[in-house]
């Protein structure tokens, strides 16, 4: 794992386009050469809002798509990189909804992670970005499969499990990743988040999802209280102690106030039910997440008309259940109209296959098109960034793809990905080790 | 609905699910009726994975086995005929390494060498996981012991007749494996306890005394056996010890032994332990690593069954790459891909898929990865993992190619007989009538601890 070796290999490797391959550093670097114009010429373009253009031009300049459109008719500027696409299918940038990146390295490993703060089960105060380690081995892995923004998110341990981040995967440090802190609350209501007690030590409340719901609107109150208090404190005429800060109360508020989207997880009929009712109570913005065993409230679930991201698709059907009953879930959501993305979490889940997540529900009756815009622009809209992220259009960050075929099938391999316009790096420390041993594979008999 | 307490959900590990059981489970015993003699499917893109793909081709099943392959064949007018314009054929896919179907019982984690712990003894036939895996297009699986003992249980073979007797269920006549496993898993079971082993050298030497007492015992049988040859009617037989009966057979060269082994140097330290003792291992399992060393491996035959690209879950999976599969193969061993999960147990078909795109592997490189491969690893491949007259009538049908994202299972026929039909209403089994039940092992992942849930 030595990072020394990670630059060492970058130097060699830079990417075959950078015309002064620039002294790049650190291991999500950004090309420090000034901005220049690529062109990606002669791909199959999958615009996402726009339909699917055959023989088309994609030009990126100063970091942005200035031009999208058919070979024909789309002008290549004089000065711009050309990146020959023939054959190749291009495509915005994969959003992934919901993942860890940067807050664990090795699972089994307590010092690398920093999923989720577990003394209690209400922390609005936990900031991810407090915790995200830009230099994570695990970032270049996942965007070499063309995932170029992601949700981070802490694990669903507790109740109110802290603020989300909105990330791309490319930087020379945290701060250049950074395209958002604290956009979201990540609240759960299902029941591995109650507290049970141990054989030999007491309960601690809250040990039921009575004792959860409970939980949750009296911080709700309490922060509504804290609010009233500030307000009164802040008055010229207030007499009395200053307004002490409380920081966990303080940052529920501008999700009690609906500013904010709260992602809430629930799986089963009654949990979604539940947690949509203190919703409701305290004006929340929702945005839902898994729902993988509401199959029976399905219209209840379009009828609240908030976006869900759908998943685990991989989340295994009960005992009673058909095998494809989570399989199916993503086109009978879509189908009601409601807005879907999805995420790559889950089981043995890895950010690079976020697509195929996507395209397994294509397999169990989700359309194509909607599938690639629930791993695009639907998260983007729903994280606030559908402006400038999540499709190919004139004026949107120039996050791209370039695979051989299509991004949905396992079978493609991603050839290159540009974000803020450059050409990332194809390197990770697993191409990296499969270089060095290739050599064993080319034996001579 | 849900008829059953819900399930504890969203852990990080997302692994384990809660143990529930369904005592009162209802089983249907024997096929309601014959299955026909003979069944052709037809007008398929067959892929064989030992002799290429066949475009518009037909498979002949008569009685059970594999009568014919080709672009016609020679059945008689009885046959049922299946029309599978349009579709894809394989042979049945083979999971080498799975704990499916084996309750929350996957690991003796009461001391490091449990040889005689026998995994038909857990096995249940009703578990959800089996029909999840039947309508991903599972044929047959190896049924392990967990990776909390260095020398851990002999496993069971089955083939996924969901709805079948379990005496129905075995694979007649498999050979005997048994699971070893090395690395981070038996020492960090012990090790937690502050007993021996809870280092790698620890675990090593485990086996190693293991082996020494096998052989004390064995001198003691040879000795007793010579007197009787002899014709000392006064000889007294040593006491049969299972545990020790186990270890001799692994000497005597009778059971397959797959190990689970990660890391490059302990598949080398595997290797010489089992050159001193004069075993040979069947396979390595996970061998994350293999692609460092393969061509050292290739050599003494030993196969491999891995993931596609699952990885960095703990230490000794930081060094793995996708690239892993395509590698060994090239560098010479066998590779098959396994599930070692629930979930991917139902989506094989992807993994292979992978391979395409990790290392260029052919369509039917990668095929061969979950069919023959896998087959050969459990020693069964004399008789399944490939569309060969004589073989065993393990077919599955898909609705577009097999290694696609987009592909599901239509059909798939076990011995000749319809076993699952995506077409028919409810679980789409035509064996299966009864209620399922859900093991506590989540059988997920390599995380195996004592089964106790997570």
């Amino acid at each position: 794992m030595s990072a020394a070796r990670l630059i060492a290999g970058l130097l060699l490797s830079c990417a075959p386009l950078a015309a002064n391959c620039a002294a790049q550093v650190g291991p999500n670097t950004t090309a420090l050469a000034p901005a220049k114009t690529i062109a990606i010429v002669g791909g199959k373009l999958l615009t996402v809002t726009h339909g699917t253009i055959d023989n088309g031009v994609v030009v990126m300049s100063g970091g942005k798509i200035i031009a999208v459109g058919p070979a024909g008719s789309t002008k290549v500027p004089g000065d711009a990189q050309v990146f020959d696409a023939k054959g190749m299918t291009v495509y915005p940038g994969l959003f992934d909804a919901e993942t860890h990146l940067g807050l664990t390295e090795v699972a089994s490993d307590q010092n690398s992670n920093d999923l989720a703060e577990p003394s209690d089960e209400i922390m609005p105060h936990m900031h991810v970005v407090d915790a995200f380690h830009a230099e994570s081995v695990r970032i270049p892995v996942a965007r070499l499969n063309g995932i170029t923004n992601a949700i981070v998110a802490p694990a669903s341990q507790d109740s109110i499990a802290g603020q989300d981040a909105v990330i791309q995967l490319y930087g020379r440090d945290r701060d250049s990743m950074l395209l958002g802190r604290d956009v979201a609350l990540a609240m759960n209501f299902e029941g591995s988040v109650r507290r049970k007690a141990n054989y030999d030590g007491p309960s601690k409340f809250p040990t039921t999802r009575m004792g959860l719901a409970s939980q949750i609107r009296q911080v709700f109150l309490d922060a509504q209280a804290y609010e009233a208090e500030m307000q009164a404190a802040a008055k010229p005429d207030h007499k009395g102690p200053e307004h002490k800060r409380d920081l966990k109360l303080e940052a529920l508020l501008p999700y009690l106030k609906g500013e904010k989207p709260v992602v809430l997880g629930a799986y089963e009929s009654y949990e979604v039910e539940v947690a949509m009712g203190i919703a409701k109570e305290f004006h929340l913005k929702v945005i839902l997440n898994h729902v993988t065993h509401a199959q029976d409230i399905l219209d209840e679930i379009a009828s609240y008309h908030v976006p869900v991201i759908v998943g685990p698709i991989y989340d295994a059907p009960s005992p009673d259940e058909r095998y494809d009953a989570v399989y199916s879930l993503p086109a009978e959501l879509q189908k009601r109209g409601v807005k879907i993305a999805f995420s790559s979490l889950g089981g043995s889940g890895d950010v690079r296959n976020l697509p195929y997540a996507a395209g397994y529900a294509v397999a169990y009756g989700l359309p194509y098109d909607e599938a690639l815009k629930a791993i695009t622009l639907n998260p983007a809209e729903m994280f606030g960034m559908g402006d400038s992220l999540g499709s190919l259009d004139i004026g949107k960050t120039a996050n791209v793809v370039v695979a051989s075929g299509d991004p949905l099938d396992v079978r493609s391999s991603v050839k290159q990905v540009f974000i803020d316009g450059a050409a990332v790096p194809m390197v990770s420390r697993q191409t990296q080790l499969r270089d060095e041993y290739m050599p064993l594979t080319q034996k001579k008999n | 609905m849900m008829a059953i307490a819900s399930a504890p959900r969203g852990c990080v590990k997302l692994f384990a699910a809660a143990v529930l059981f369904m005592p009162l489970g209802l089983l249907a015993q024997a096929p309601e009726s014959a299955p026909p003699a003979d069944v052709v499917i037809k007008n398929a893109t067959v892929m064989t994975v030992t002799h290429g793909t066949i475009e518009h081709g037909s498979v002949w099943l008569h009685n059970g086995k594999i009568a014919g392959v080709g672009t016609s064949v020679d059945a008689p007018s009885s046959a049922v005929v299946v029309d599978a314009a349009g579709k894809y054929v394989t042979p049945g896919i083979i999971d080498p390494h799975s704990h499916s179907a084996l309750g929350d019982d996957v690991n003796e984690a009461t001391s490091p060498v449990t040889p005689s712990m026998m995994m038909i003894d857990a096995f249940d036939n009703s578990d959800k996981a089996l029909y999840q895996a039947l309508a991903g297009g599972v044929t047959t699986e190896l049924l392990l012991h967990g990776s909390a003992n260095m020398i851990g249980g002999q496993a069971v073979v089955i083939k996924n007749k969901f709805g079948f007797s379990r005496d129905a269920m075995l694979f007649p006549n498999a050979p005997r494996s048994i699971k070893f496993a090395s690395g981070e898993n038996p020492k960090r079971v012990y090790g937690r306890r502050n007993e021996l082993p809870s280092t790698r050298m620890g675990n090593f030497e485990v086996m190693r005394q293991a082996f020494e007492d096998a052989k004390a015992y064995m001198a003691t049988w040879d000795a007793y056996n010579a007197k009787v040859a002899k014709g000392d009617k006064d000889a007294v037989p040593p006491k049969k010890d299972l545990k020790l009966e186990a270890l001799a057979d692994v000497l005597r060269g009778k059971l397959y032994v797959q190990i689970h082994c990660y890391r490059a140097d302990e598949f080398l330290t595997e290797e010489a332990i089992a050159k001193e003792y004069g075993y040979k291992i069947r396979g390595f399992h996970h061998a994350l690593e293999m692609y460092k060393v393969g061509d050292k491996i290739a050599p003494t035959g030993t196969g491999i069954a891995t993931f596609a690209d699952w990885w960095g879950f703990k230490d000794e999976a930081w060094d793995a790459i996708p690239w892993n599969a395509v590698m060994s193969m090239r560098e010479g061993v066998t590779v098959a891909l396994k599930s070692d999960s629930n979930d991917y147990v139902r989506r094989l078909n992807q993994e292979a898929g992978k391979m395409i795109h990790y290392g260029g592997a052919t369509e039917e490189e990668a095929l061969r990865m979950i069919t023959l491969n896998a087959a050969w690893i459990i020693g069964v491949d004399d008789r399944v993992g490939s569309l060969d007259t004589g073989k065993d009538g393990d077919v599955v049908i898909w609705n577009t190619d097999p290694l696609s994202t987009y592909a599901r299972v239509e059909k798939v026929y076990i011995d000749g007989d319809l076993f699952f039909d995506s077409s028919l209403a409810g679980l789409g089994t035509t064996h299966f009538h009864g209620v399922m039940h859900q093991a506590g092992f989540g059988g997920a992942d390599d995380e195996e601890d004592e089964g106790d849930g997570q």
